[in-house]
């Protein structure tokens, strides 16, 4: 930062006043309404909190490709959604569909490159497990809609996803 | 609820089941605050933070969980200010809090907390934009002379002609804040979010040491000051 900007700006040494504090606070009323924090942001980080826990070492993968605004909240039920998450080791790719009961999601996973590897499903009130077949594809049924990460056992550090929202 | 069966047990509690393990450890807890709280100020985001380290290596979870809500908002900003997609910026926060937990044994100083959260989060929004330009980089055919341009990503936040400045005032404020060197911007932009204007933690954190002595305005508010009034805005509440 170029600080001879700032060398001689009237007033920087003054005691913070009433009309700093009105103005930080409509800076920040017109942060929130540019670019508000996500929905439910908070609860998908106290998630992952507790799954990091759980696990002395991950490797996280990222948000590769979903349709907008599908991965978090208030995402449409009843459509099919794919959302593809990548790492240098691993892509994974799954598509959400209605389950066969109202609030769950049936999970059509793939992972690549293909293998027979374990994959767990986490929730806030429990796991769902699954194995990818010899193709890497892997099905999760009538998971109850809401918070979850998936997380592959691969060698040994399994690699998660972020939380998303079924 | 339990870990992936066959894996080694959780050293950690999990958050959802702190309510009655924050019962038992109250004496601890006041005792961790009292050590927080440096007179003559009173407890400030930075202290809060440094609680909420110590409570959780100690197995209570009460007030990581409070302080998870109330610095999410300062991620989200400072994730978003190194210039993060939403999407990616989502990742990039819950990332910056597992690494949080992951690392509690390791933060030698729980002083250095809020500080270590800001650096990672940066870092780590750092690396998904070097990530980002990079694979822009290979999709690119023929390589463009001007790489400065081609390899930027867009701007994340909306230029002042945006429909949502809905007046104005909004207008001026947005345009006086623009000019302003980006990390003056991110300076205020976080410090707009603390309940009290918590300057010299998070100035520190984002490596702007200010002044010591009490809360002072600074630079970057002074600077806005001006040029709102140069604008020609009169009053600022």
């Amino acid at each position: 930062m170029d600080m001879t900007y700032f060398d001689d700006v009237p007033g920087a040494e003054d005691p913070l006043d009433a009309s700093d504090v009105a103005l930080l606070a409509r800076l920040a009323e017109l942060d929130e309404r540019l670019d508000p924090v996500p929905d439910g942001l908070v609860e998908r980080s106290l998630f992952a909190i507790t799954l990091a826990g759980l696990e002395s070492e991950v490797m996280e993968l990222m948000v590769l490709e979903a349709p907008a605004g599908t991965v978090r909240s208030d995402a449409p039920p009843l459509e099919t959604r794919t959302i593809t998450f990548t790492h240098e080791r691993l892509t994974v790719m799954i598509a959400l569909s209605p389950g066969n009961t109202p609030r769950t999601v049936r999970v059509d996973g793939w992972i690549a490159p293909a293998d027979t590897l374990t994959i767990v499903l986490r929730r806030p009130d429990g796991d769902h497990r699954s194995t990818a077949d010899d193709d890497g594809r892997f099905v999760l049924e009538d998971v109850p809609r809401g918070l979850a990460s998936l997380l592959v056992e691969q060698d040994d550090v399994p690699i998660t996803t972020p939380v998303i929202e079924l | 609820m339990g870990g992936p069966g066959g894996r080694r047990a959780s050293p950690r509690p999990a958050l959802g089941s702190w309510a009655a393990a924050g019962a038992s450890g109250s004496q601890d807890h006041e005792d961790a605050r009292r050590e927080m709280t440096s007179p003559p100020e009173t407890e400030s985001l930075g202290d809060r933070a440094a609680a909420a380290l110590l409570g959780y290596r100690d197995g209570r979870t009460d007030a990581m969980r409070e302080f998870v809500r109330e610095a999410t908002p300062l991620l989200w900003r400072t994730v978003r200010a190194q210039g993060v997609p939403r999407e990616a910026a989502d990742d990039v926060v819950q990332q910056t809090w597992a690494a949080l937990v992951s690392h509690v044994d390791s933060i030698s100083e729980p002083k250095a907390t809020l500080k270590w959260l800001l650096v990672t989060a940066r870092r780590a929004a750092w690396e998904v934009v070097r990530k980002a330009r990079a694979d822009e980089q290979r999709r690119t055919d023929l390589p463009d002379d001007d790489t400065e341009t081609s390899a930027t990503l867009p701007d994340p936040t909306p230029g002042p002609e945006a429909e949502v400045l809905r007046n104005e005032r909004d207008r001026l404020l947005w345009g006086a804040l623009r000019e302003l060197p980006a990390r003056c911007q991110e300076l205020l932009r976080l410090v707009s979010l603390a309940d009290r204007p918590d300057y010299r933690s998070i100035s520190a954190a984002i490596g702007m040491p200010v002044g010591s002595i009490g809360a002072t305005r600074g630079r970057c508010l002074a600077k806005l000051r001006t040029l709102l009034t140069e604008h020609g805005e009169t009053s600022w509440t």
